[in-house]
C-alpha cells in the first residue's frame, strides 16, 4: 500500500485511495465498540466531526501547525468519549444507539450555532495541494491505529475482556472484570483515532461544514461496512470498507444517473448480509489459524 | 474453633414491598462445605447475590475474612477471593470454551500467555480439554455447568459459591460433579452450595442452612436438619391448612 502513489499518478485515483484508507479507519474504529464490545455507536460521526473542527479551529484561528492540531483533535474526541461514556454506556442495545445518535445531533446543532465554527457556512482551511502527502498521512494514521488495535484487541488481554462484557456483562463481573471501566476505555480507544482521522480529513478537503463531518453519514457508512465485512474482528471491517467503498466509487463513476438505485442496492446488500452472512464476508472465508490451534491441542 | 471465613450477619434484602431475605444470620468455617437449601422462592439465590456483591443488603452486613464486604462490587469481591457460579449459567456463548476460562484467568494472571497456560490446567481439572476450541454455546448443559465451575475456579478463589451446579444433570454427570466439588474442598476451598437435589446436598455438606420464605428455619449437620420438624414441614407441607 506504500507504493500506491508511485504507481498511481492520477490525482483523482489517489484521492479515491486516500478516501478508501479513511473509510477503513472509520470502520475499524467503529468496530471496537460495535463488534468487540457490543455497542452500536450511532454517534461515531461526532468523534470525526470534533476532530475535524478542533483541527480547523486551531489551524485557522490560532495558527497552529497541522500535526499538533490534529493530535489535539484526537484528544478532544477521546475526552468527548470519556464524558459521553458515563451516562450512555449504562444503556443497552437500541437505547445506547438512540442516546449516542441524539448526542451527535446535539453537537451538530451546537456547531451550527457557534461563531467560532462558522456555523452553517462551515470553515475553510489553508489549502495544501499535495495528494501524496495526504495519502501517506491517512495511511500512517490508519496503519498505526490498526497496529495498536491489533496489539490491544488480538494480543493483549483487553480484547477478550471486551468480548466478555459484550457476551454477558453480569457474568463478566463475577470474573473480576469492571464492565463500566472497560466500556469507557473501549469508547476512548474508538474515539481518539476517529478524531485524528477527522482532522486529516479537514485539512485534506480544505472545507468542512456540519453536514459533511457531523452528519449521520460517517456512522451509517461505518456501520454498513462493519456489518458487511464481519463484526468483532479487525480484518472484517477492512474487507467491508474496501468492498462497500469500491462499490460506491464504481457506482458513482459509471451509474451516477441512478443515484436512487445506489441506496436501494446498498440496502438490499445489507439486509441480505445480515440474514445470510451473520458473520459478514469474513464468516464465509476459512479460518486456518483456529483450526491449526485445535489440531495442536487435540 | 477457627475464625469463620464468612459471616452473614442479620441480612435482610427487600425488593419494594417484598422481603426476599429476612434477618438471616449464619457463619461458614474455613474449608467446610456449607449447604444452603429451601423450597423454591425461599431466597437462596437472593442471598447468593448479596454475598457475591450483586445486591446490597437492605439491612445487616456480610463479613468475609473479618472484613465488611456489604455493598462491594462483584468484581472487587472476585479479587478478594470470592468465586461464584450462576444458576442460569452464564458462559460467554460466542467465545470458545478456552477463551471463557482465559478471561477468568486474567484476574490472577494478567499476562495473556500465563493466563492461557492456567486455563489449560483448569480445563484438564474440569475435564473440558477436548472441548477447548468449541464455542461455549455448543456445550451440553452438563458441559456448561462444568465450564461455569471452571471459570469460578480460574479465579483461584478461597471461597466458592455454587448455585445449583448439579440440577438438571443425569446420574453419571451428578456423580462426576460431586467428585469435582469434593476435590475442591480437599484443595482447601470453602464452599457454600445451593442445591435442590437432597441426595446430593446431604452427601457432600458438612453443615446445612435451611431457608423458607426468606427466613432461616434450621442450621446444623445434615442428619440433624433432615429430622427437624420445621424443615420437614417446609418441604412436605404442614398438617394445618
Amino acid at each position: 500500500m506504500l507504493l500506491v502513489p508511485a504507481v498511481v499518478h492520477d490525482t483523482f485515483l489517489l484521492r479515491v485511495f486516500t478516501e478508501a484508507v479513511m473509510w477503513i479507519g472509520l470502520a475499524v474504529t467503529f468496530d471496537v465498540l460495535a463488534g468487540y464490545t457490543g455497542y452500536l455507536n450511532f454517534g461515531h460521526s461526532a468523534f470525526f466531526g470534533i476532530g475535524a473542527y478542533i483541527t480547523a479551529i486551531l489551524m485557522v484561528r490560532a495558527g497552529w501547525h497541522f500535526a499538533p492540531a490534529a493530535a489535539l483533535g484526537g484528544a478532544a474526541a477521546g475526552l468527548g468519549a470519556l464524558i459521553a461514556g458515563f451516562p450512555t454506556l449504562r444503556l443497552r442495545g437500541a437505547y445506547f444507539a438512540i442516546a449516542t445518535w441524539a448526542l451527535a445531533r446535539a453537537i451538530q446543532q451546537g456547531v451550527l450555532m457557534m461563531d467560532i465554527t462558522g456555523g452553517p457556512d462551515g470553515m475553510r482551511l489553508p489549502a495544501l495541494l499535495s495528494p501524496r502527502f495526504f495519502y501517506y498521512v491517512m495511511l500512517g494514521v490508519v496503519g498505526i491505529t490498526f497496529f495498536v488495535y491489533w496489539f490491544l484487541l488480538e494480543r493483549a488481554p483487553f480484547g477478550l475482556k471486551l468480548k466478555a462484557v459484550r457476551e454477558d456483562e453480569q457474568g463478566a463481573k463475577a470474573l473480576g472484570l469492571n464492565p463500566t471501566k472497560l466500556k469507557i476505555q473501549a469508547f476512548i480507544l474508538s474515539a481518539i483515532p476517529t478524531g485524528i482521522i477527522g482532522g486529516v480529513f479537514a485539512y485534506w478537503v480544505t472545507f468542512i461544514d456540519p453536514a459533511s463531518t457531523l452528519g449521520d453519514l460517517v456512522s451509517d457508512q461505518a456501520l454498513v461496512m462493519v456489518v458487511f465485512g464481519g463484526m468483532g474482528t479487525l480484518i472484517g471491517p477492512v474487507i467491508g470498507a474496501v468492498m462497500i467503498f469500491a462499490f460506491k466509487t464504481l457506482f458513482w463513476a459509471y451509474l451516477s444517473d441512478y443515484e436512487v438505485l445506489y441506496l436501494i442496492i446498498l440496502g438490499a446488500v445489507i439486509a441480505g448480509s445480515v440474514v445470510f452472512l451473520p458473520d459478514g464476508v469474513l464468516g464465509v472465508l476459512p479460518q486456518p489459524q483456529r483450526r491449526k490451534e485445535a489440531r495442536n491441542h487435540a | 474453633m477457627p475464625e469463620p471465613i464468612l459471616v452473614v450477619d442479620n441480612v435482610t434484602k427487600n425488593f419494594g414491598g417484598l422481603t426476599a431475605v429476612n434477618e438471616v444470620s449464619f457463619q461458614v468455617r474455613p474449608k467446610e462445605i456449607m449447604g444452603l437449601i429451601g423450597p423454591n422462592g425461599a431466597g437462596k439465590t437472593t442471598l447468593f447475590n448479596v454475598i457475591s456483591g450483586y445486591y446490597t443488603p437492605s439491612r445487616g452486613k456480610v463479613l468475609f475474612q473479618g472484613k465488611d464486604i456489604s455493598g462491594k462490587t462483584p468484581y472487587a469481591l472476585a479479587g478478594r477471593g470470592i468465586g461464584r457460579t450462576f444458576q442460569a449459567v452464564k458462559p460467554f456463548p460466542g467465545l470458545s470454551v478456552l477463551e471463557n476460562v482465559i478471561i477468568a484467568s486474567f484476574l490472577r494472571h494478567p499476562k495473556r500467555a500465563r493466563a492461557e497456560e492456567h486455563a489449560w490446567k483448569i480445563l484438564e481439572f474440569t475435564e473440558l480439554t477436548d472441548r477447548a476450541h468449541q464455542s461455549a454455546a455448543s456445550l451440553t448443559l452438563a458441559g456448561r455447568k462444568r465450564l461455569e465451575i471452571g471459570k469460578a475456579l480460574a479465579l483461584e478463589p478461597t471461597f466458592l459459591l455454587l448455585d445449583e451446579v448439579v440440577a438438571g444433570l443425569n446420574p453419571t454427570e451428578v456423580d462426576r460433579t460431586i467428585e469435582l466439588i469434593l476435590k475442591l474442598r480437599d484443595q482447601g476451598i470453602t464452599i457454600l452450595i445451593v442445591e435442590h437435589i437432597m441426595r446430593v446436598i446431604m452427601r457432600i455438606s458438612d453443615r446445612l442452612v435451611v431457608l423458607n420464605f426468606g427466613q432461616k428455619i434450621a442450621e446444623g449437620p445434615p442428619a440433624e436438619v433432615a429430622n427437624d420438624p420445621g424443615v420437614v414441614e417446609a418441604y412436605l407441607g404442614g398438617g394445618e391448612a
